[in-house]
């Protein structure tokens, strides 16, 4: 294994794995860059876990359940009520262990394991937490749906897809967001909700220093009032729908252009917009190099995405070409701390392991210290090393560390060669000697996994 | 401790720490004042939580909100009132040992929470994520300080003398393993320095937690205490609570929040004892929420906002602060409570009086804050 295998297999995908030493990047007969490049590609998930529909028709019932328990005159009938939401919960909890099960598992057995790592990238840019019951349901569906498919096309396809995805929607409480001169908001004493217009100018887009002002937040909030989602009510409609009774009328003005369209195009032209605009490219870029190369990257680089990002109005897959081609992006020296989630699915791929115990990947990335979808505010997890580089967070990867290596051991003939396959010549002789001289198996693979060059990429 | 000699002591070192200082608290020293910052992430509405109950205007800016709690408020002092949920923290004001700010702010003049929280936390007057306030303090103080939390939050990245711990669900039994793992990190400081501190934590911690809602802020506020009185170094220490951001169902979500706040700051009291007097707690949040409530039964991110000082080494009983007011020009761009003190101010009058550091020492720590020369804590006898 060269040094730019090594390093398109772990610092660009997910981490060696046997799988690809079956297929060697050499074999190929391309190089690293190539190999990458051919590999990005969106993702489908084709299996039949529950969609956001079938989840908003549970929570309808769960909101039903509520309120019917709340109004119920009898001991029986709030009774016959809290049985159900307690089986509801129960179902959101086991659905969303499978949900996030799935992930992990294809991740792990990833041959294609970039497009892996970019899924994560922009499930966490465009993060919803499981903060109540129906956003359990929900929050699993929105990368699988919309993320996913997205993946490699253009960042404003993207942008809208998630923007109109029952999860951001909810997540972001713009179901009830009302124009106050809208037909409805004139009607009734209700009223705008500045919740997603807000996140998405600064955490989806512009970036936080992006140049917008409050005014830039009123009026994205209320071009997308009326981006709301069927109910019951709808007949067979179901998912994102546009309310145009609830749309305040108008042109909006948004960091300098006006856009004077009347119903659902009018927010989607200001998210094209916002897509392509030079903070926007500044700020994704940024967070790509941060995400993929180094903590602090070197402004060259960033300027390369960012150049890339605005020849090509926002298309991913040329700005990851354009990662993939820069010199910076290979430096010898690993300049990423693993977070909780890239160690974790890491691990299974070096020990193979594809099948999980039902609720393995939440508890295990709970106790990493990065429970899938509880980030707990729409910015996302942290990318840097500082963050996840804690006395709490590194004693717990050594505790989960010796517990898998319990399980892991008895499928390891020999450490030896697992440490030839899993790092070639790209480990110190430190480490391969203190692990060569554990005292166990286990002990040598729970110190395989918490070395240096383990936790590194 | 040094790299080597914790090598040297091995896993003896480890054994020896859990056995020592378990079930071991010191007797109370004056020396070892002890400072608690709570973080309420996610801005706090602070009308919802110390009400303004003679302010006519209230009413109208929140008709639900004001009109839900109004009837079971409790009274303090010049017609403020504490929300339902607060009964340990109103015996408190009675009992001297609660300090409410009213109208305050970091200085902070946006309103995203994240940047809110990196500013606060800080305490720079600029958003820097490698230099936390606490952090400095130690540093100056000479004390160390630990975190409740899965990572070190801003305010204590900086400085080699934090730690932190939370609650495990693994149970680790490696310690050879442990050894193992640490003779990898002979060139890896970084990694070495992490692993040491969170090995010793989690001895010190074992056995620490006694519930089936370890992550539960009352329950890490009680192991929080019990940390602190098992290492006398660490005098300091910081607890976050989320889940302020309420533009919607504003109502219900505080009653909650609230009782869990007041839970947990009561059970660090419960569990300091006899420390408690010699303790200083604050509570504060990155900015405050919108006066008016919003279409959604909330409020949404406003400026101004309130800060607690508690303990019993706090001269409570009073409400500082200066009021004002709710009419519509006196509002923020009409639309906020308008700030009229500093956080930082505050903190400097506290930490000067508590910790007993110097003007050159606080300006250090808190380079735009002015002292405000106000009394914050008891006066002890040296």
């Amino acid at each position: 294994m060269t040094k730019e295998e090594y390093i398109a297999l772990t610092r660009f995908g997910m981490g060696v794995t046997p799988g690809d030493l079956r297929n060697p990047i050499a074999e190929t007969g391309k190089t690293p860059k190539q190999w990458l490049k051919q590999q990005l590609s969106p993702l489908a998930f084709d299996d039949n876990l529950p969609s956001s529909t079938d989840m908003l028709r549970s929570v309808a019932d769960y909101r039903k359940s509520l309120e019917g328990a709340k109004k119920s005159q009898s001991n029986d009938g709030a009774s016959a009520h809290k049985k159900k939401l307690r089986s509801l919960r129960k179902s959101f909890n086991r659905s969303q262990n499978t949900y996030n099960n799935n992930v992990i598992q294809r991740a792990a057995a990833a041959h294609q394991s970039i497009n892996w790592r970019l899924l994560d990238f922009f499930s966490n840019h465009f993060s919803v937490s499981a903060v109540n019951a129906p956003m359990k349901a929900l929050a699993p569906t929105l990368e699988r749906e919309v993320i996913a498919p997205n993946l490699t096309g253009k960042f404003e396809d993207l942008l809208i897809a998630v923007s109109q995805h029952p999860a951001m929607i909810v997540y972001l409480d713009n179901m009830r967001s009302i124009g106050p001169n809208s037909r409805i908001g004139r009607r009734r004493d209700k009223g705008l909700n500045e919740n997603l217009a807000r996140e998405i100018l600064e955490l989806h887009t512009l970036g936080v220093d992006g140049g917008y002002t409050q005014s830039d937040v009123l009026e994205l909030s209320k071009a997308i009032t009326g981006w709301s989602l069927a109910t019951q009510r709808d007949g067979n409609a179901n998912g994102f729908m546009f309310r145009s009774a609830m749309h305040e009328p108008g042109s909006r003005r948004v960091m300098g252009r006006s856009f004077h369209q009347s119903d659902v195009s009018q927010g989607e032209k200001i998210l094209k917009y916002l897509a392509t605009h030079p903070s926007t490219a500044r700020y994704l870029s940024l967070k790509l190099a941060r995400h993929f190369i180094s903590d602090a990257p070197p402004a060259s680089l960033v300027n390369k995405l960012q150049q890339t990002w605005l020849n090509t109005d926002g298309d991913i897959l040329a700005v990851m070409y354009t990662l993939i081609d820069a010199e910076e992006s290979w430096s010898n020296t690993p300049q990423k701390f693993k977070t909780p989630r890239e160690f974790f699915i890491s691990a299974l791929r070096a020990a193979d392991m594809q099948t999980l115990d039902p609720q393995m990947a939440q508890f295990s990335l709970t106790e990493l210290g990065q429970a899938p979808f509880q980030a707990g505010s729409p910015a996302g997890y942290e990318d840097t090393a500082e963050n996840w580089l804690s006395p709490s967070l590194l004693t717990a990867r050594a505790d989960w560390s010796i517990k898998f290596a319990q399980r892991w051991q008895e499928r390891v003939p020999a450490v030896n060669q697992l440490l030839n396959q899993l790092f070639g010549d790209h480990i110190s002789e430190l480490t391969r000697k203190s692990i060569l001289r554990a005292e166990s198996k286990q002990a040598a693979l729970a110190m395989l996994l918490m070395s240096p060059e383990f936790q590194r990429r | 401790m040094e790299r080597r000699k914790f090598l040297a002591l091995g896993g003896a070192s480890l054994a020896l720490l859990s056995s020592a200082t378990l079930g071991n608290p010191l007797k109370p020293s004056k020396s070892n004042p002890k400072f608690i910052w709570v973080i309420l992430r996610g801005a706090l509405d602070s009308l919802h939580t110390l009400v303004p109950t003679f302010e006519t205007e209230l009413e109208r800016h929140r008709p639900k909100l004001f009109g839900g709690i109004k009837e079971d408020l409790l009274p303090i002092s010049n017609g403020f009132a504490l929300h339902p949920a607060l009964k340990n923290l109103h015996q408190w004001y009675g009992q001297k040992e609660l300090l409410p700010v009213v109208a305050v702010s970091t200085g902070y003049d946006g309103r995203s929470h994240f940047d809110g929280q990196d500013f606060m936390e800080s305490g720079l007057g600029k958003i820097e994520h490698d230099s936390g306030w606490i952090a400095r303090a130690l540093e100056n103080k000479g004390k160390s300080g630990i975190a409740i939390s899965r990572s070190i939050p801003i305010a204590m990245r900086g400085s080699n003398r934090t730690t932190n711990w939370f609650p495990s669900r693994m149970d680790g039994s490696g310690e050879e393993i442990y050894q193992s793992i640490l003779d990898l990190y002979q060139y890896e400081p970084a990694l070495a320095n992490n692993f040491e501190k969170g090995l010793k934590m989690k001895a010190s911690a074992a056995g620490q937690m006694d519930s089936s809602r370890p992550g539960a802020f009352p329950e890490l506020a009680q192991a929080c205490a019990k940390l602190m009185l098992a290492d006398t170094t660490l005098d300091c220490a910081l607890l976050e609570l989320d889940g302020w951001d309420t533009h919607n169902r504003q109502a219900p979500r505080l009653n909650t929040k609230l009782a869990e706040l007041d839970k947990g700051l009561a059970a660090l009291k419960q569990v300091l004892g006899p420390e408690w007097d010699n303790t200083v707690i604050a509570v504060s949040t990155e900015f405050g929420r919108t006066v008016r409530e919003n279409g959604t039964e909330g409020t949404d991110h406003g400026t101004g906002s309130a800060m607690f000082l508690a303990g019993g080494a706090v001269d409570g009983g009073r409400i500082l602060g200066q009021w004002p007011g709710l009419k519509s020009k006196q509002l923020f761009e009409n639309r906020d409570l308008q700030p009229t003190s500093n956080v930082y101010d505050w903190l400097v009058d506290t930490l000067e009086q508590h910790w007993k550091l110097n003007s050159t020492q606080l300006a250090h720590i808190f380079p735009t804050a002015q002292a405000r020369g106000e009394i914050i804590t008891r006066r002890r006898p040296v």
